[in-house]
């Protein structure tokens, strides 16, 4: 704060006296035109420097003593005019643009004191808090508090009864800071903003003041997009009315520029919402980035360009239509394209969060060598934690902290014990921030994934404690995951298999019963709308498999079956042969359970023949084992007995030795069986 | 000029042509009430035996008559119902073909229900259900004064079929009623099981248990893929008869054959297999060979019969020739195969069937099913079993194996 004051006097004010001097006369010539000024800073681009910025506080007193612009009062309201021009004017360095029109106000203000000119100062508060809101340099939780406490000074000047329009726009922009606070509670903080923006738009009336309700409504859309309290759901559905409502006045005609905003506003809620069919959701978010991309092109608005860039990366991460490997791709180019403009000097933040997306990217990608991905999305993840600091900010931090965990999580190179470990770390790091309190939806995600890395160390190290720690932090993170939702499908996917691991171990009927439940509430949320996990994309039949047979021996046999057969259709559509091949060897073993011998013997060719061209050695063995064991049931001893007599002899290369006991058994009660058969005489 | 109904005098005097009044081949068996089920139905005399002698005791019986797609088991269903109509006129037959998304209760209850026009709360219970009743029923005065004008009766369509909510105890209920009236008791046959999907026919034989075991007699059919395999096993003990239905052999055929043609002849009939007469349109070798064709299955002796016969009238020609049932086959095959409107899928497997041969979930090779476009047999069985149904490929009587071929007719002239 209080950059550009108490300089030493040797600072060159010439050239930035002349610049003023050119825009103080373009400025009455244009007559308000913003274009028009646009025009002139565009022309004069070089010569906004930091030499600008280092003079502006200095040449007050030279264009006054000019006298060509007036009094006092006619200057510090060119200083005005130029702080406004310059914090909209979208090409440059924009950090140093902020910077300038700062300066530009705090001279203003020296003139506009709040004794003697209430109004304007007032308006000058409004506008730096704007400034700071925006501010690149210096430390952004504390411009967000300067933004808000600027926001709120108008306030005291701009109210309700004296200037209801220009209340108006101050409780707008006091919203609008709220809505990036970083300090504070952020769930209030968000309350705050659709209070303030609510406010605004009593004076702010679709009639009276089309535009800046528009304006207004868009900020509320942002604010319910991110919501914390109340129904997710309902608050995003909020969202994308109000951005259709804002969409309604600013046409692309009238509006390009707020035209595009909302089209971006309007996609990211699109992006997130939860009612719909997800699908459709991403296929109508991508549209309209990419209208929105028609007015925002890298030339006219490079910032806005390249953020908008980034969003398109990111639902072209989720989507869930067209060919998955090649829309991670495309999230990877928008990605790249978006950090050619938002680069780590001009826009920090923009361009962590952008890291940190093509970190998400890349370890996703289906393309391309997948160890070098992950080494490739830790990289990225590294560099987004780089600004992304725990005291700057939080819950990027954290939230980076997980990715990067995750991606530890399934590191190829490396040791993977070792792995592991910094996984479980990392997660417990980002719980550090990821507080059920704070923020219970991150925190249910986080506990879900440190429940996935402690089970991937308990397969590694045997250790019942990481077992029991999993189920846990499963449990935990399920009350308060929205049912329904990816999150909590996983969850619960995991959950189930944490329970049945544990199963595995102790043998305690409870788990298996308790691991029963989480499959079947995890297939039961199920739905095509939820295919955008690939995981779940392959977890669904396998699960189905699983908990089929599973339930075909406890004696459901009618739901068990169904859920093995569905799992068979599903699989034969899929890229897993061998998933498919256990399936239909389950099928067969629960057709077996059954006595329906006829389709006990289908099942169990289909997954011979599906083993043996995956040469899947102990696949054979059991398949052949069912088969004889069918046929010998239905008295066709001699077919029974050769299959019987090939699964031995695998079981035995395979050194399973207890399988080899039960095939022995199996053919020697064949052999016995054929033999009175044969001897009863005809 | 030819006028239309010049065009259709031709078409009865084609057909008077080959000495018929009619062509007698049907897809489906004729209705209960007609007498032609009496002539046209054929052998089955072990089959009829079987369940006849169940029927000489007072102990109540479920039937299960099972068998391949087009053997003949609603025919078979029917004409043990009609022969019991005419034998004991103080026992209630039911028939009725399962209708979907209905338990076998609620099922039960209609069949019966509509059996009984006189019993007034059996009408009203088909009433509640939207289906319409022998007689209009009467408003009962305290539901006339209750509507306050608002609009007496609802049409009928525009009543919700609404299953009743006990649909065991109504069916009971119903069934005491009716032994009253029959003292010799009720007998329910539903047909057509396999229609429904073989999971959902498992669970209401499962929820059905009480019910089968219940008031009546039951019959009901089935084809044995899928379903009626894991009833076998699986609800063992809850059929007293399970009643196999397998291909006719050929002198059943050709008698059959004369049944069908004596039932639609003009004069001089004659049911003897000896005399030359009695296959008239045909000459006893063309009978033999047509026999021989239709591999013993009664829908696909209908349909080919069907088509022979037609292409005959067609041909103006008085009798069956070697020439004209060859003409008359050849004209089977796209004309199976029209009906069937087969999917690309199916028509694939059909070519493939066609150029291989017999094929079995043996020895079938991977390779051959990924030509298909399939990794598994179970896969494509349900488009053989589709093919089965059109009568385009049949099922080889092998238990140790699913094996299919295709039906063999000569080549069209094309």
């Amino acid at each position: 704060m209080g950059k550009g004051f108490g300089q030493p006097k040797a600072v060159p004010t010439r050239s930035a006296a002349q610049l003023m001097r050119a825009f103080g006369k373009y400025c009455a010539e244009a007559k308000g035109d913003e274009r028009q000024v646009e025009q002139f800073l565009q022309a004069n681009l070089a010569k906004l420097d930091e030499y600008l910025l280092e003079a502006l506080p200095h040449i007050f007193p030279k264009l006054l003593d000019d006298g060509l612009f007036g009094d006092r009062q006619n200057v510090a309201s060119l200083f005005v005019a130029f702080g406004i021009a310059i914090s909209g004017f979208p090409l440059g360095d924009r950090a140093l643009n902020l910077e300038l029109s700062f300066a530009a106000y705090r001279v203003a203000l020296r003139v506009f004191t709040r004794d003697n000119f209430p109004q304007e100062w007032a308006g000058l508060q409004n506008n730096l808090g704007n400034a700071y809101r925006d501010r690149i340099r210096g430390d952004r939780a504390e411009n967000l508090e300067q933004a808000i406490a600027a926001s709120e000074l108008s306030l005291q000047v701009h109210t309700r009864d004296a200037f209801p329009q220009e209340w108006a726009m101050s409780q707008n922009n006091l919203g609008a800071a709220y809505g990036e606070r970083i300090r504070g509670d952020r769930a209030e903080n968000l309350e705050q903003t659709i209070a303030a923006s609510e406010l605004s738009l009593q004076v702010r009336t679709r009639d009276a003041f089309p535009e800046k309700w528009a304006s207004t409504q868009n900020n509320l859309g942002i604010a319910y997009g991110d919501r914390i309290r109340g129904d997710r759901a309902e608050n995003l559905e909020r969202a994308i009315a109000v951005y259709e409502l804002s969409l309604q006045v600013y046409t692309c005609n009238a509006f390009p520029e707020y035209w595009a905003r909302s089209q971006n506003n309007l996609g990211t809620a699109y992006g997130n919402r939860i009612q719909g069919d997800r699908a459709d959701n991403l296929e109508r978010a991508i549209a309209a980035y990419e209208l929105s991309l028609q007015v925002y092109t890298r030339d006219a608005f490079p910032e806005k360009w390249a953020l908008t860039q980034n969003n398109l990366g990111i639902a072209y991460g989720d989507r869930i239509r067209g060919d998955r490997a090649e829309n991670l791709e495309q999230a990877i180019a928008a990605y790249e394209l978006s950090l050619r403009v938002l680069t780590r000097d001009a826009f920090p933040e923009d361009w962590a969060l952008t890291q940190n997306n093509l970190g998400t990217a890349y370890g996703n990608r289906i393309q391309g060598d997948r160890a070098e991905n992950l080494e490739q999305a830790i990289g990225a993840y590294e560099l987004s934690l780089q600004v992304y600091t725990r005291d700057a900010f939080p819950e990027k931090w954290a939230r980076s902290k997980h990715n990067i965990a995750n991606a530890y999580r399934d590191r190829i190179l490396g040791e993977q014990l070792v792995n592991l470990k910094t996984a479980v770390d990392l997660h417990q790091e980002a719980a550090q921030v990821f507080t059920q309190d704070a923020f219970p939806l991150s925190w249910a995600e986080n506990q879900g994934c440190l429940a996935e890395a402690l089970m991937m160390q308990a397969s590694l190290t045997d250790n019942a404690n990481d077992l029991d720690m999993a189920v846990a932090l499963l449990k935990g993170a399920l009350e308060v995951s929205v049912p329904g939702s990816p999150d909590f499908i996983d969850s619960q996917y995991l959950l189930g298999n944490a329970l049945s691991r544990r199963f595995e171990r102790n043998q305690q009927a409870s788990d298996l019963q308790e691991a029963l439940k989480a499959y079947k509430t995890a297939l039961d949320a199920i739905s095509p709308e939820h295919y955008d996990r690939e995981k779940i994309w392959q977890a669904l039949p396998t699960t189905q498999s699983v908990l089929g047979s599973r339930l075909v021996r406890e004696g459901q046999w009618q739901e068990g079956l169904q859920l093995l057969l569905n799992s068979v259709r599903l699989l034969s559509e899929g890229d897993d042969p061998l998933a498919h091949a256990n399936a239909l060897y389950q099928t067969g073993r629960a057709h077996e359970t059954l006595a329906d011998w006829d389709n006990a013997r289908l099942y169990y060719r289909d997954a011979l023949r599906l083993y043996d061209h995956l040469n899947d050695q102990p696949g054979i063995a059991q398949s052949r084992h069912g088969l004889g064991s069918v046929l010998a049931s239905q008295g066709y001893f001699k077919k029974g007995m050769a299959e019987l007599q090939q699964a031995r002899e695998l079981y035995h290369q395979l050194d399973r030795q207890n399988r080899v006991a039960e095939v022995d058994n199996l053919y020697q009660a064949a052999q016995r069986a054929e033999q009175q058969i044969s001897e009863v005489p005809l | 000029m030819t006028t239309a109904d010049d065009i259709f005098d031709q078409s009865t005097s084609n057909v008077q042509g080959l000495g018929l009044h009619e062509i007698p081949f049907t897809e489906s068996p004729p209705d209960l009430d007609s007498e032609t089920l009496q002539y046209i139905f054929t052998g089955r005399e072990h089959e009829l035996r079987r369940v006849f002698n169940l029927f000489q005791s007072r102990e109540r019986r479920r039937i299960l008559v099972y068998g391949r797609i087009g053997i003949g088991k609603s025919a078979f269903l029917r004409e043990v119902l009609s022969v019991l109509r005419r034998k004991r006129p103080q026992m209630l037959t039911a028939y009725i073909s399962l209708p979907a998304d209905l338990d076998l209760a609620t099922t039960a209850l209609i069949a019966v229900a509509r059996e009984m026009a006189d019993d007034e709360w059996a009408q009203r219970q088909l009433y509640q259900m939207g289906i319409p009743t022998a007689k209009i029923l009467k408003e009962r005065s305290a539901e006339v004064s209750g509507s306050l004008g608002i609009g007496g009766r609802l049409a009928e369509k525009d009543l919700p079929i609404t299953k009743p909510l006990y649909p065991t105890v109504s069916l009971d209920t119903l069934l005491e009623r009716a032994q009253e009236k029959y003292p010799q008791g009720v007998v329910i046959a539903i047909d057509d099981l396999d229609k429904r999907n073989p999971s959902a026919v498992r669970q209401m034989m499962h929820d059905a248990q009480g019910m089968l075991k219940g008031r009546a007699w039951f019959m009901l059919t089935g084809h044995p893929m899928g379903i009626t395999g894991d009833l076998l096993t699986s609800e063992r003990g809850l059929f007293d008869l399970q009643l196999k239905l397998e291909e006719l052999d050929q002198p059943t055929t050709y008698k059959m054959l004369i049944n069908y043609l004596n039932s639609a002849r003009i004069s001089n009939r004659s049911t003897d297999p000896n005399d030359a007469r009695s296959v008239l349109p045909f000459t006893p070798e063309t009978a033999a060979r047509f026999c021989e064709v239709s591999l013993g299955k009664p829908r696909l002796f209908n349909r080919l019969g069907n088509t022979v016969l037609d292409t005959a009238a067609n041909m103006q020609a008085t009798s069956i020739t070697p020439e004209v049932l060859a003409e008359g086959l050849r004209a089977a095959a796209p004309e199976l195969r029209e009906r069937a409107a087969l999917s690309v899928q199916e028509e694939r497997i059909r070519a493939f069937l066609e150029q291989r041969g017999p094929i079995s979930d043996e020895t079938i090779t991977y390779e051959d099913l990924e030509q298909l476009g399939f990794r598994s047999f179970s896969d494509i069985l349900p488009f053989l079993e589709r093919l089965e149904a059109a009568d385009l490929a049949h099922q080889l009587d092998q238990d140790d194996t699913k094996a299919f071929a295709p039906i063999a007719l000569p080549p069209a002239l094309e």
